[in-house]
């Protein structure tokens, strides 16, 4: 849809499983921040009348 | 189609005298041209309301949703699909249903009908086999059904229902060697800047009126995440990013599930082509994952199994 | 009140003449159907048409509008005060209105403007509005005006009145706006009697056009509760999907939530559309919701539409007869079935 591959991530974790949240976060904070800041899918201030 | 009506309501019957339902869901011809109404009647009295034609394009599976009552419902290949989805999903139980199968050789895009005629108002529409004829003030036009089919007709290769209790006709024949996904691929081939003006631009006339949501058997959570407002999830304005939010979200949450009945287009006052977010989800479904939504009642859906040593490296 | 005639090309000319007066709006092709589109070099103004999908109703009621600004950034000294936002209240025209929607901001003007409350924006962009209107010489099948108190070339709510006369445009001030529109407009000629009678002989044969003739002379009388409680919402309802297609493209629905947007520290108070037809309309903050099934909210809306509102402002029903809701609900749930219903229980 026109967000860049490597900002948007699956993974399937179990409820249980806390410390590989804890890391697939850490990884993907690591990956998008590597992209610096996106260009689209930001909201704004509404655009609006 | 004549036969098909006359066999529906028959059967209809039937199943009122057996007391085998105690309600029946079809469509009813509608008080519009190309626009048919979903009916429930209760008793053997009103089956003469219930019609079948090639403008049955809303999709009756989404008139299920927990019901408690014994139902007996028409379907052909999609809506069919929806319904096995519903099963497995836990939204209605196998044993409520009584499914009065139809073969289906497409619904007509009136849309394109519409602008076959160059926009002017079409009084009356007759179908005569594999073609049809639209009479207004001034003119009438015979056109071949196959060239103004729904866009998600035209690459259907499930138009026989997956799931039944009686067919009202035998098996049509299934297209094969359609190329399901080639505007998928189209978009696949564009850079991620592309791809966003692309799809900003389809949605650009959306006023969010959620019909292609409410349309959709699929979207039958209580609360869906745009209605929801604590926490609030996306801004209820018209704003564009907000616009976007919903209809990305939206097609996620169709993922594994889709089976392309194209209701949600259908429906959509504006005419945005909204499958063009659920289609590569399904291309994605099929060729990751073999999976086609709704085909059998004895797979869990896509997205609700998981397996620990997937072949596939993007799950860990 | 000047009555002028003009051929199409020399109108065309007069609308570009007026863009210094006015910001224009006229009918424009877009893709499928037709928009008012704000005129300017790239836009074609097209008067043949039927009537736009969408109602002119968001050029004086946008879909969405910041209605209030404020910050809350303690270091500056307007923190957390609430200011009204700006808006453009600059004279706009809408050129080629259709008669039944002109009629329809008489149908909602009581909501937004009455002795008790008046609303601020509506009013304003109301009042800074010229409504110049297109008679119907051919009404849609679905157009059914004439049984609501209006016509194809009713004068209800426009401050002028364009007659098509094939190579020619007739038009007639209606209003003191209606007035100063027409003393803007270069070109044309005062209409002679030939044209004026050419216009009246095209109004008659346009009303005598609509086949759609629907009741609404009981509606007053009945017993709220009776047509409440009447056995038919269930069937009426069962189709509908609940979505907000018949509501945003009608006219004369006016209903409104208010959001609050903050970003980081601005906060932006905004006025949006709302459709009876959504579930979270009536929820309350306790989580309760009076009309938490389908059929309430369908019954709702023809409620108000054709009993409430007739009850409440004794100003005919609340529907203009655009016959948009009846085209566009992809349910074909059709207004005038259950008008009938209504007016006959
Ligand atoms: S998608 Fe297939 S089954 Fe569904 S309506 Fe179209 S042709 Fe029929
Ligand atoms: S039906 Fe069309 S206009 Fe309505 S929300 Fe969906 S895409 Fe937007
Ligand atoms: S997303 Fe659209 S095409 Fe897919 S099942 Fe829902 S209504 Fe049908
Ligand atoms: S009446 Fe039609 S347009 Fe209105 S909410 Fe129901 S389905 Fe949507
Ligand atoms: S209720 Fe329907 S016909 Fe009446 S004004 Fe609204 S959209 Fe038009």
């Amino acid at each position: 849809m026109g967000i860049e591959p490597g900002r948007l991530h699956f993974s399937w974790i179990s409820s249980a499983e806390a410390t590989k949240y804890v890391d697939v976060a850490r990884e993907v904070a690591k990956e998008v921040k590597a992209l610096g800041p996106a260009k689209h899918f930001i909201k704004k201030r509404a655009e609006v009348a | 189609m004549l036969e098909y009506v006359e066999k529906i309501r028959k059967t209809a019957g039937k199943l009122f005298e057996e007391d085998k339902v105690d309600v029946f869901i079809g469509y009813k011809k509608g008080s519009l041209p190309m626009m048919n109404q979903p009916v429930l009647i209760s008793n053997a009295d009103q089956v003469d309301l219930l019609h079948w034609d090639s403008n049955c394009g809303l999709n009756l599976c989404n008139y299920l949703t927990k019901r408690t009552d014994r139902i007996g419902i028409v379907a052909n290949g999609c809506n069919s699909r929806n319904i096995v989805t519903h099963i497995t999903e836990n939204q209605i139980s196998r044993d409520q249903l009584y499914i009065v199968g139809i073969p289906c050789k497409g619904m007509i895009d009136h849309r394109a009908v519409q602008r076959a005629v160059k926009q002017k108002e079409i009084l009356a529409i007759e179908e005569q086999g594999n073609t049809f004829t639209v009479k207004g003030k001034d003119f009438e036009d015979t056109f071949n059904k196959n060239d103004y089919l729904q866009r998600n007709c035209l690459v259907c290769t499930h138009r026989n229902p997956v799931i039944f209790d009686e067919m009202v006709a035998p098996p049509v024949e299934e297209q094969i060697e359609v190329d399901t996904y080639k505007d998928v691929k189209q978009i696949e081939g564009m850079d991620p800047e592309k791809k966003w003006n692309f799809f900003t631009r389809i949605i650009d006339k959306c006023i969010r009126c959620y019909a292609c949501r409410n349309a959709c058997p699929l979207c039958y959570c209580p609360t869906c995440f745009v209605d929801e407002s604590n926490p609030q999830w996306v801004g209820k304005s018209s704003d564009p990013i907000d616009t976007m939010t919903f209809h990305i979200l939206r097609a996620y949450h169709c993922a594994g599930r889709c089976t392309d009945c194209g209701a949600c287009e259908r429906v959509c006052p504006v005419g945005i082509p909204m499958r063009q977010f659920t289609k590569k989800l399904n291309k994605d479904a099929q060729e990751l994952f073999s999976w086609e939504a709704g085909l059998t009642l004895d797979q869990r859906p896509l997205l609700d199994v998981f397996q620990p040593d997937d072949y596939n490296d993007f799950i860990r | 009140m000047t009555e002028k005639i003009y051929t199409k090309e020399e109108w065309i000319k007069a609308l570009s003449g007026l863009k210094s007066f006015y910001n224009i709006f006229v009918p424009v092709r877009d893709g499928d159907f037709h928009t008012f589109k704000a005129l300017d070099e790239k836009k074609i103004p097209d008067f043949n048409f039927q009537n736009t999908r969408l109602s002119p109703k968001s050029l004086v009621y946008p879909q969405s509008e910041r209605i209030f600004a404020y910050t809350l950034d303690e270091d500056t000294p307007d923190a957390n005060i609430i200011k009204e936002s700006e808006k453009d209240y600059s004279p706009k025209a809408v050129v080629g209105i259709r008669p039944c929607d002109a009629h329809a901001f008489q149908i909602v003007r009581p909501n937004f403007d009455n002795p008790e409350y008046q609303d601020p924006w509506w009013i304003q962009r109301y009042e800074s509005t010229t409504l110049v209107g297109l008679g119907c010489n051919a009404p849609g099948s679905t157009c059914f005006c004439t049984s609501v108190g209006g016509g194809p070339f009713s004068e209800k709510g426009l401050d002028a009145l364009l007659y098509d006369l094939g190579d020619t445009f007739l038009i007639k001030a209606l209003t003191e706006k209606g007035e100063a529109f027409l003393e803007n407009a270069q070109g044309g000629k005062e209409a002679d009697d030939a044209a004026l009678k050419a216009g009246e002989d095209l109004a008659a044969k346009a009303a005598n056009k609509i086949e759609q003739k629907i009741s609404i002379d009981k509606l007053k009388d009945k017993v709220q509760t009776e047509l409440f409680d009447a056995p038919f919402w269930d069937d009426v309802a069962f189709a509908c999907i609940n979505c907000g297609t018949c509501t945003y493209l009608c006219p004369t629905c006016w209903c409104f939530d208010i959001q609050d947007e903050v970003l980081e520290k601005q906060g932006d108070r905004i006025r949006n559309w709302d459709s009876c037809m959504f579930p979270l309309f009536t929820l309350h903050g306790s989580g309760h919701n009076p009309r938490a099934k389908k059929v309430q909210r369908v019954r709702q809306r023809f409620m108000h539409k054709l009993k409430y509102y007739v009850d409440k402002y004794n100003n005919g029903v609340q529907c203009s007869g655009c016959g948009r809701c009846v085209r566009n609900c992809p349910a074909n749930i059709d207004i005038r079935e259950v008008c009938e219903l209504m007016n006959r229980l």
